[in-house]
């Protein structure tokens, strides 16, 4: 099923393994080299630069080819045109299988492109100039499409995607049966837990070992759909535009405490099992939620202007931060502030330094925006540096 | 590490029992690592609060009064550099480790902070008068000496941002291309000559060993500033592309050569895809225009040599990672 020799994959786990208890210090670097020789991996895994600057050339490929193909059909019939776009998306499945037969691509940035414009152009083919497909139907197409995609290429974007149109299906049948408006946050949580319950499970299961990470993805992604499914603004906005029910600002839903219940509650609640459970899935999941917490708090009530919520963010996130550094100096019920033996691309690319300078903006533009203007005609161009 | 494949790797006789007992005792006492959570807190932490300190400030202007705001944005950046001082691991040319994470953002706030002081000054007091370039100057300066000192890329990467902006590009990563006026003609020439004094910077710290681990970020931001303005000089100087043309060829040259000596693919990379670019225009200006109604052969052209600059960079980068 899967496109890559189950032995290649098995031998491309044990270097990682081997490499990782290298960094340790667990084996040498002879028995390293030994096991490499005996694990043979012939697979082409570029670094994630090259698989960024590989997808960019392979999507311009894939444009101009499948311009090509419309250009030689621009004249006929619409049958035509989608004939064409068939021809291109089987072109690229080609030309994928071919790379990773006779290449060995695994994960190069040419695989995700030629993928995931195949399933672009197959659709497009599919819908093109078709009046009459519901939406379920195309729903229905795309889950069927990325979830080939997952099971052949072990693709995560598009296990992602077949979990998200999964999700949409089952909305859209909600909505037919009475009463499934109103059940339909829960039965979308229920879901979402047992898609959570069901991927923790697999992801342990070595028969699975090669879609390891498209579980883990899934995982992810089911805490949030499960959040998500309970949160206020999801719910009371989702409703309002679905059904028209025109609620004026500050008018609640029906059982809306229950939903607001859910959104202060679900966040906590993944910390504090992530912690127990040593869970960096949940820990980190809680983490980012705890942020849609406080979007959904300040949407509805205004707690407080917000700069103040922003300095008064600023100072707990700072202090928790330098208290827990303080508080694991030695290591704490297996805590460590210690970096993990994973060496991330992030230090070697030195991506910290980028973000830094992408938020940081030297002034010149922004001053031009500012209303008032006392300073006797120091605002044009390159005015003062700095305003945040 | 996963203790199964070790097993039946000790039983392929790939490792000894020692180094499978080193493995086990290893994964057994292995602690949960807090430190990328904690970090980001920090960081999270540390651009909320100069934000929301900005914003407050502006704000309320009028009740607090600007010297209050002044010497409070004051005290702040004295506060977090003399924790920095009080912290740091004394100078060397070499690269130092920061004691803690938390000394990073505390560098970081510092600096942040001294921006929004001059900022201040200038635009309350207008204390360099019309000197804006003094405006950029001082911090720049600042913030260079900060990077240096303390030995912090995060810093030297804001100091270069602001020497471009004193020099009037804009260079902060997803801004280069939307932000810059490229149809500016000083604009290209300052954009070539910036790039080429960065990427000097970053074979002066390797030469003179004063700081080498900067080089990176200053030949990052240099070689991407070169590429961009000779490229685009190539599109707006109707007479004189082709001599932009032979500079950015010159630079793919040279960019080419560094890299393959340092094995750095990254560089290979960018000197293959600015120069397919380049060429690309080049080929667009002399040939394509001026066959009128051929464009299957410029679609054919695309296709064609976009494939082939894939193989090439394929097969460059299983050259260069075997070294």
């Amino acid at each position: 099923m899967i496109a890559w020799p189950s032995v290649t994959l098995d031998n491309l786990a044990i270097q990682n393994e081997a490499a990782k208890a290298h960094r340790q210090g667990c084996i040498s670097p002879e028995t390293l080299e030994a096991i490499r020789t005996a694990h043979p991996v012939k697979l082409y895994l570029p670094n994630p630069i090259t698989r960024v600057g590989l997808f960019i050339l392979t999507t311009i490929v894939v444009c101009f080819t499948t311009g090509f193909l419309l250009l030689l059909a621009i004249s006929g019939e619409s049958a035509s045109l989608r004939a064409m776009l068939i021809i291109a998306a089987l072109l690229c499945i080609g030309a994928l299988e071919f790379a990773i037969s006779q290449k060995g691509s695994y994960r190069s940035g040419i695989n995700e492109a030629l993928l995931w414009s195949a399933v672009g152009l197959l659709c497009t083919g599919i819908f093109f100039e078709s009046h009459h497909v519901t939406e379920n139907t195309i729903a229905i197409i795309v889950f069927g499409l990325t979830v080939l995609g997952t099971l052949r290429y072990a693709d995560m974007a598009s296990s992602a995607v077949a979990w998200l149109s999964f999700l949409f299906i089952i909305f859209q049948q909600a909505m037919r049966i009475p009463h499934g408006v109103q059940a339909l946050p829960f039965l979308l949580m229920a879901l979402s837990l047992a898609a959570y319950l069901v991927t923790t499970r697999l992801e342990k299961r070595p028969a699975l070992r090669h879609y390891a990470d498209c579980l883990t993805l899934l995982r992810i992604l089911s805490l949030i759909t499960l959040y998500m499914a309970g949160n206020y603004y999801v719910v009371r906005e989702t409703t309002n535009s679905m059904f028209m029910l025109e609620l004026q600002p500050g008018q609640g839903i029906p059982g809306g405490w229950i939903f607001w219940i859910l959104t202060v509650i679900i966040p906590p609640l993944y910390i504090f099992l992530g912690i127990r459970k040593k869970d960096a899935v949940l820990l980190r999941t809680g983490i980012i939620l705890i942020a849609m917490i406080v979007f959904t708090v300040r949407y509805y009530h205004s707690v407080m202007p917000l700069e103040t919520a922003m300095v008064v963010g600023g100072l707990v996130l700072t202090g928790g931060a330098w208290a827990l550094i303080r508080y694991l100096h030695t290591p704490k019920n297996g805590f460590t502030y210690a970096a993990s033996d994973e060496p991330g691309m992030a230090d070697r690319l030195k991506v910290e330094s980028l973000i830094i300078a992408q938020t940081f903006t030297p002034g010149a533009r922004s001053t031009d925006t500012n209303p008032t203007n006392f300073g006797g005609g120091s605002g044009g161009g390159g005015g003062a540096s700095g305003d945040f | 590490m996963n203790i199964d494949t070790f097993s039946k790797l000790q039983k392929e006789g790939l490792i000894s029992d020692e180094e499978m007992q080193r493995v086990t005792h290893t994964e057994t006492t292995r602690l949960f690592s807090l430190h990328w959570e904690i970090k980001t807190a920090l960081y999270l932490g540390v651009l909320l609060l100069s934000g929301g300190l900005g914003t407050l400030v502006y704000k309320n202007i009028d009740t607090i009064g600007h010297q209050v705001i002044l010497l409070f944005i004051a005290l702040l950046c004295i506060g977090c550099y003399a924790y920095c001082f009080r912290h740091r691991a004394p100078f060397s040319r070499e690269k130092t480790e920061s004691p803690n994470a938390f000394y990073d953002y505390a560098l970081l706030l510092g600096s942040l902070t001294f921006v929004t002081f001059i900022g201040y000054l200038q635009y309350q007091y207008a204390a360099f008068g019309t000197a804006y370039g003094l405006a950029i100057f001082i911090p720049m300066v600042a913030l260079f000496a900060t990077a240096y000192y303390f030995d912090h890329l995060g810093i030297l990467s804001m100091a270069i941002t602001n020497l471009a902006a004193w020099a009037g590009i804009a260079i902060t990563p997803f801004q280069v291309l939307s932000q810059n006026d490229f149809s500016n003609h000083t604009l290209i020439y300052t954009g070539t000559v910036l790039g080429i004094g960065l990427v000097a910077m970053a074979e002066l710290s390797e030469k003179r060993d004063f700081k080498k681990h900067f080089a990176f970020t200053y030949r990052n931001f240099g070689v991407h500033i070169f590429f961009i303005a000779t490229i685009a000089g190539m599109c707006i100087f109707d007479n004189w592309y082709f001599v932009w043309f032979l500079l950015a060829a010159g630079g793919v040259y040279l960019t080419w050569f560094r890299a393959f000596r340092d094995h750095s693919f990254y560089f290979v990379m960018l000197a293959v895809l600015y120069g397919y670019v380049a060429l690309t225009i080049l080929l667009t200006r002399v040939l394509f225009n001026h066959l009128a109604n051929d464009f299957f052969l410029a679609f054919m052209y695309m296709i064609v040599s976009t494939i082939s600059v894939i193989f090439l960079l394929v097969n460059l980068s299983k050259k260069i990672k075997q070294p």
